[in-house]
């Protein structure tokens, strides 16, 4: 058995309310500090070129799609979440994304995909808010995954100089 | 044989096999693209290099696949001399290789990136621009080329040589300049030409039929059997994320196919991909309707036990597990077991395929099947009061215009692993009922010769679709009881 001794009470504690009073005055020294919390929907998020948002394909200048469907970040996804099946194309790049899906019910965020791109073709953009009312809305494909790389040129920039750190000279 | 001493360990080689043939089989593999067992070696890669020493001369570094096995020769494959010889072979088979592996499709089962990644040479010493051949030769209807990734060792050029016996290909040009050509740019003809692109080492010549639609990791391969001709070649079924087949390709078996098959069961893709499948078909009120196979089941075992006249045809599919069953079904039904035996097509040939269009003849056969051919079959159902067609290509073997034209006395149940909607309009129709086919069932066939093939699935059947073996069990189990 443990006896629990509660902690003695002064006099001005057991009047009550000049605790409330003081209670009261720190609420009203609040009020006229900064908030330290963000209204989010009408304040958004402030992303940088370092945020991990959701990952994104970059579409080129002459609109053809970076991604030559190697499968390389379907094997590094950690989370199962990306599924791509292949075409061939006219161009000199001999192949493209016939389907390009992630699920992003399973996507973890975690950038691995970004990683394993051999094309700079996959980046973890800035996009951050994901909502829909059904899971099928939530699987993206292509034409929701398309992203010019004016959208993603920090990023682009920010991974290319983190890459250079490993790379003591180009090899292509 | 011969005695030779390899790292270190003395083993026995046989002489008239090439050193290589002698390291691969103990287990101390060397690199290796233009050698391959079935085809003769030329040495024109270089990659397979080797420390020899013979007697009291010093060690000389050679090339596995054109030296012949001499008694008491000490050989290492692992030598630092050996290793640094063939590192300078790589860098010249890798001078005008394109780096495209994030787009080529041999990625994943291609022994030069193996080797380039085992040997660490990640960057060459050359700073010219490669040279720039035709990426996209079209050789006939089935084959692409890409000369640029090809690296010459004559694989393809060999086996049109060697084992087709008629030769299709060469190398033409000098030099840096050589590169794979038909003769006169004449498109490949044959049968057997999807096997340059499994034994191409890179992705030089690939499948029309396959490229760029999957990676090689992604696909899970099962070892199975061929049901295309009554060869039975030894097959290795690969299926892309358990749905879709999307390649056979053969599988090295030393007594029937060797390392080879044909083009009609490589490209065999349609019939391991059916669909418009169901799982059952009823005849209701309103004609077929589709319905629970376990209520088909029932109504053909209604069936049995209500008729006396029966007729019970196989397909040539059916594999021996199967053909056990459907043998005792017969005798419960007091008729003869038979199959169908379709006539010979015109694609027999002297290398491997047969003509006969009926992967299991011998084990049905040897079962005490009795084969009738569609004409045959139609005649005996046109008698009978109730018919039972069991097996994979069933309908499409007897015709379905022959079905249809059937009276609608007797009483015609289909187990069939494909059919479905084709078959709405036959009048004799009872009952329509989807089986597992041959990527999707475990069994035996026995080939001509009377070797033993295993099928085996490669994937799931799809939903309510059944084994075969359960129906049978389940059509069995009642006719007996109602007799």
């Amino acid at each position: 058995m443990v006896i629990i001794k509660r902690k003695q009470l002064t006099w001005m504690e057991k009047a009550y309310l000049p605790e409330v009073i003081r209670g009261l005055r720190i609420t009203l020294g609040k009020m006229f500090q900064k908030p330290s919390t963000r209204q989010y929907p009408e304040d958004p998020l402030i992303t940088t070129e370092v945020t991990r948002g959701q990952p994104r394909l970059v579409v080129n200048e002459d609109s053809t799609i970076r991604c030559v469907s190697c499968g390389l970040c379907e094997i590094a996804c950690p989370a199962y979440a990306i599924t791509i099946d292949g075409q061939e194309t006219d161009r000199m790049i001999e192949r493209e994304p016939e389907k390009f899906e992630i699920d992003f019910l399973r996507c973890i965020l975690c950038g691995f995909c970004e990683e394993a791109c051999p094309k700079e073709a996959i980046m973890m953009s800035d996009e951050l808010e994901l909502a829909d009312t059904s899971r099928q809305g939530l699987i993206y494909g292509l034409d929701k995954l398309k992203r010019p790389v004016s959208a993603l040129k920090k990023r682009i920039a920010y991974i290319n100089k983190i890459n250079d750190r490993w790379r003591t000279s180009s090899s292509t | 044989m011969t005695k030779i001493i390899l790292n270190g360990r003395e083993i026995e080689a046989d002489p008239t096999k090439p050193l290589i043939a002698a390291c691969e089989g103990n287990g101390a593999a060397v690199p290796h693209y233009c050698y391959h067992a079935g085809l003769t070696p030329v040495g024109s890669c270089r990659i397979c290099q080797v420390e020899v020493k013979e007697g009291e001369r010093p060690g000389r570094v050679v090339v596995a696949c054109r030296t012949p096995v001499s008694e008491g020769m000490v050989v290492n494959t692992e030598s630092p001399a050996a290793h640094e010889t063939r590192r300078e072979c790589l860098e010249f088979l890798l001078k005008d290789h394109p780096l495209d592996c994030p787009i080529c499709d041999k990625a994943g089962e291609c022994t030069l990136q193996d080797v380039t990644y085992n040997e660490g040479q990640s960057e060459g010493l050359t700073k010219e621009p490669r040279d720039n051949f035709e990426k996209r030769k079209s050789l006939g209807d089935k084959i692409v080329l890409d000369q640029e990734r090809c690296i010459l060792c004559s694989r393809c050029v060999r086996f049109f040589d060697e084992i087709t016996g008629k030769s299709q290909l060469a190398i033409v040009g000098l030099g840096s300049r050589s590169r794979i050509e038909t003769f006169a740019d004449r498109p490949l003809v044959g049968n057997y030409q999807g096997n340059i692109t499994d034994i191409c080492p890179v992705g030089a010549l690939t499948l029309k039929s396959f490229r760029f639609k999957a990676r090689v990791w992604n696909m899970t391969k099962k070892s199975s059997t061929c049901g295309e001709c009554s060869r039975g070649c030894s097959v290795s079924v690969e299926v892309l994320r358990k749905g879709e087949v999307k390649r056979i390709r053969p599988r090295f078996n030393e007594d029937i196919n060797k390392w080879w098959m044909c083009d009609t069961g490589r490209f065999a893709l349609d019939g391991a991909n059916p669909t418009n499948r169901v799982p059952a078909l009823v005849r209701g009120y309103s004609g077929l309707e589709a319905a629970d196979s376990d209520d088909a089941v029932a109504m053909a075992r209604a069936a049995h036990a209500a008729v006396d006249k029966h007729v019970l045809i196989a397909s040539p599919w059916v594999t021996v597990e199967e053909g056990e069953g459907l043998k005792a079904l017969a005798s419960s039904l007091n008729t003869e077991a038979l199959f169908l035996s379709p006539a010979a097509n015109d694609l027999k040939d002297d290398l491997l395929h047969t003509g006969d269009p009926c992967p299991n003849r011998r084990g049905l056969e040897e079962l005490g099947f009795v084969g009738k051919s569609a004409e045959e079959a139609m005649e005996l159902l046109a008698q009978a009061e109730s018919a039972t067609l069991f097996g994979e290509r069933i309908a499409e073997l007897i015709g379905l215009d022959n079905l249809k034209s059937l009276p609608s006395t007797v009483r015609t149940f289909v187990f069939d692993g494909s059919s479905g909607a084709g078959l709405l309009e036959a009048p004799a129709l009872q009952a329509v009922v989807g089986i597992a086919n041959w990527v999707e069932r475990p069994g035996t066939w026995v080939n001509i010769d009377g070797e033993r093939g295993k099928i085996s699935a490669a994937r799931t059947a799809p939903s309510g679709i059944r084994q075969p073996s359960s129906v049978i069990a389940d059509l069995l189990h009642t006719s007996e009881v109602a007799r």
